[in-house]
């Protein structure tokens, strides 16, 4: 190896393009980060998910409710410990733009099946006792600003109120949620307060999904088999899925994701290696008599290889440092942006890992080309500037 | 009579232009006294350059066997020559050829690094190379900050700061002004006479050729002559 000087200098002889080169690097390796984070955010709640939870549901699909009388014929099997329900409200908070996740559930039953969702005792309390209450994410809460005793109103656009107003809900609690399958962005309100009101507009609800719980040691397959042979001659067939299956399908409703995702990231990726191999091809050809003469000096073809690869890798891993140090520093700016979409976007270490893969085989891929272009290189003919 | 510094011996190389073969060299023999300073003349398209390729360990020869410094160089590998070109041959080429992005020192410092010194003893070579083409206050100027001579200067400077045997020099003068050509000339001779460099020189200019003890003349890739020559006194400093 000649010196990291003659590297560093070698890069900055044309200062705009090496630093738009870096550029590029360091908007390409966000990219990845970003793009490998909403994979990993939407697969997080499948390799969470608890493996004694199973979700029964319509075999039609989530959107066709299912009779409330299920849930008591669920909790007579044998194999089965607890049983909750969820109801999927679709409304939003003042205007359409403020959409986000609210379910009416069972409060008795849900802070047992769902020990990750952590509420303080006094707010928990508070909850269970008043029937017009919610409990609000702790990320929901920050995004609008809500504390424990405001009344929020919601519009119910999937459930309209039956006396044509807001939906109002005392906020007993702000939840947290450390597990990646419980989102902090939701709002839970009592079941009861959605079946009372409903039928006082004459509509009876249905349940969206019905959570199981299994005792331990159980054989899962076959308590799948028995929920849906349950229901087989009923008005409702329906389809019972482990918990991690069903994150799997409601991450697979709108598409292929991670492979749409993948195929960006990949385009991304070759753009960046299109653009640095170009960049490196053009430094190699400017330093043609330079190579001609430290190969004259007595540098080994071997060295003059190196020479490049260095240069390369050191653009590569200046680019993909920034880069990396972008994502980080923007991470929780770009959280919020993809709060409704994408809750509980935070880059993995993994994340981190593989993009510094990428940017070390970029930084090798880009080099390679010129640095054997470089060793080929007879003496003679880059000392007269061929290539 | 001093021992042979360089022995070339029945060497042919020849180049494919367009479809044709030229033979550049035909079957030369040569040989060349070890501390002497050589002037190789003759026609353009003579083979001159190309014979100090392949003295340089530049190039290798189509046939014949090539002895520099008791080496032969067709039996080195090319990691092997140019390991043997850092310890054995300074180039000094007409266009100077230093490396732009880097100091007078720098440039001076690089054969350096192919050594075992030590980066103070790298330090006090390149700064005593300096000194003595008078450069020593130029050190850290860029090549493109240099005059023409000066960039020479720091050529030879580099050529000699490892302490090789022998030097090469492509038409060093080629490119300078007449002062600058004669300084050039001075340090050479002055590295022939203090320092017992064996100097092959590459030259069209009968003036830079009076410089030397030898005058070699090519004609179609032969030897014409060899006429040894009383060298030109050392101009005032």
């Amino acid at each position: 190896m000649a010196s990291m000087k003659l590297v560093w200098r070698n890069l900055m002889r044309h200062p705009l393009r090496s630093v738009l080169t870096i550029l590029s690097l360091t908007v390409a390796i966000f990219l990845i980060c970003g793009l490998r984070t909403l994979i990993t955010t939407l697969n997080a709640g499948v390799a969470n998910a608890d493996n004694r939870r199973l979700a029964v549901m319509s075999s039609t699909g989530l959107f066709v409710e299912l009779p409330m009388k299920y849930q008591a014929q669920i909790d007579r099997l044998d194999a089965v410990e607890q049983t909750t329900k969820f109801q999927w409200f679709g409304g939003y908070y003042r205007s359409p733009k403020n959409f986000f996740a609210q379910f009416a559930i069972d409060p008795a039953t849900l802070f047992s099946m769902y020990p990750e969702c952590q509420v303080p005792p006094e707010q928990q309390q508070t909850f269970l006792k008043n029937r017009v209450s919610c409990i609000v994410g702790k990320g929901l809460a920050a995004d609008y600003g809500w504390k424990v005793g405001d009344t929020v109103p919601i519009i119910g656009a999937l459930h309209p109120h039956p006396e044509n107003k807001a939906w109002e809900f005392y906020v007993a609690g702000v939840y947290r949620s450390d597990a990646p399958n419980f989102d902090n962005r939701t709002l839970f309100f009592h079941w009861d307060y959605y079946e009372k009101t409903l039928e006082s507009g004459g509509v009876t609800p249905g349940v969206g999904v019905f959570s199981i719980r299994v005792k331990p040691g159980t054989d899962v397959p076959q308590v799948i088999a028995d929920v849906e042979n349950l229901f087989k001659d009923s008005e409702q067939l329906v389809s019972c899925e482990t918990e991690a299956e069903f994150q799997r399908q409601f991450v697979t409703m709108f598409g292929n994701i991670p492979l749409f995702v993948g195929w960006i990231g990949g385009g991304v990726v070759l753009a960046i290696l299109l653009a640095c191999v170009n960049t490196m091809l053009m430094s190699m050809r400017e330093q043609t008599t330079d190579i001609g003469i430290l190969k004259s000096i007595g540098f080994s073809d071997r060295s003059m290889f190196g020479l490049l690869i260095a240069q390369s890798l050191f653009l590569c891993t200046l680019g993909g440092a920034l880069g990396l140090l972008l994502a980080r520093g923007t991470q929780p700016m770009v959280s919020n942006w993809f709060a409704a979409t994408f809750p509980g976007y935070a880059i993995t270490n993994g994340t981190y890992l593989f993009a510094s893969a990428v940017t070390l085989g970029l930084g090798i891929a880009a080099g390679v080309m010129p640095a054997m272009q470089a060793r080929r290189l007879r003496c003679v003919d880059a000392l007269r500037g061929m290539d | 009579m001093s021992q042979a510094m360089i022995r070339v011996q029945a060497v042919t190389k020849s180049y494919r232009r367009g479809g044709e073969t030229l033979v550049v060299l035909d079957k030369l023999n040569l040989q060349m006294e070890e501390g002497r300073f050589y002037a190789l003349m003759g026609p353009s398209g003579s083979g001159k350059t190309t014979l100090l390729n392949l003295i340089g360990g530049l190039d290798q020869p189509d046939a014949g066997e090539l002895y520099v410094s008791g080496e032969n160089l067709s039996d080195l590998s090319k990691g092997e020559l140019a390991n043997w070109r850092a310890a054995n041959v300074g180039f000094v080429f007409q266009g100077f050829n230093l490396i732009p992005v880097l100091s007078a020192f720098e440039n001076v410092e690089l054969p350096l690094k192919l050594t075992p010194l030590s980066r103070k003893e790298r330090r006090e070579h390149a700064e005593h190379a300096l000194k003595l083409v008078g450069l020593e206050d130029r050190m850290h100027h860029r090549p493109k900050q240099l005059s023409g001579g000066q960039e020479q200067r720091v050529a030879i400077a580099r050529a000699v700061a490892s302490d090789p045997k022998v030097i090469l020099a492509d038409e060093p003068t080629g490119d300078l002004d007449r002062k600058s050509a004669e300084q050039v000339l001075e340090l050479l001779v002055r590295l022939n006479r203090e320092f017992k460099k064996t100097i092959l020189m590459v030259t069209h200019d009968p003036h830079a050729a009076a410089h030397a003890q030898s005058i070699v003349h090519l004609d179609k890739g032969q030897l014409g002559s060899i006429v040894d020559n009383q060298p030109m006194a050392l101009g005032p400093k």
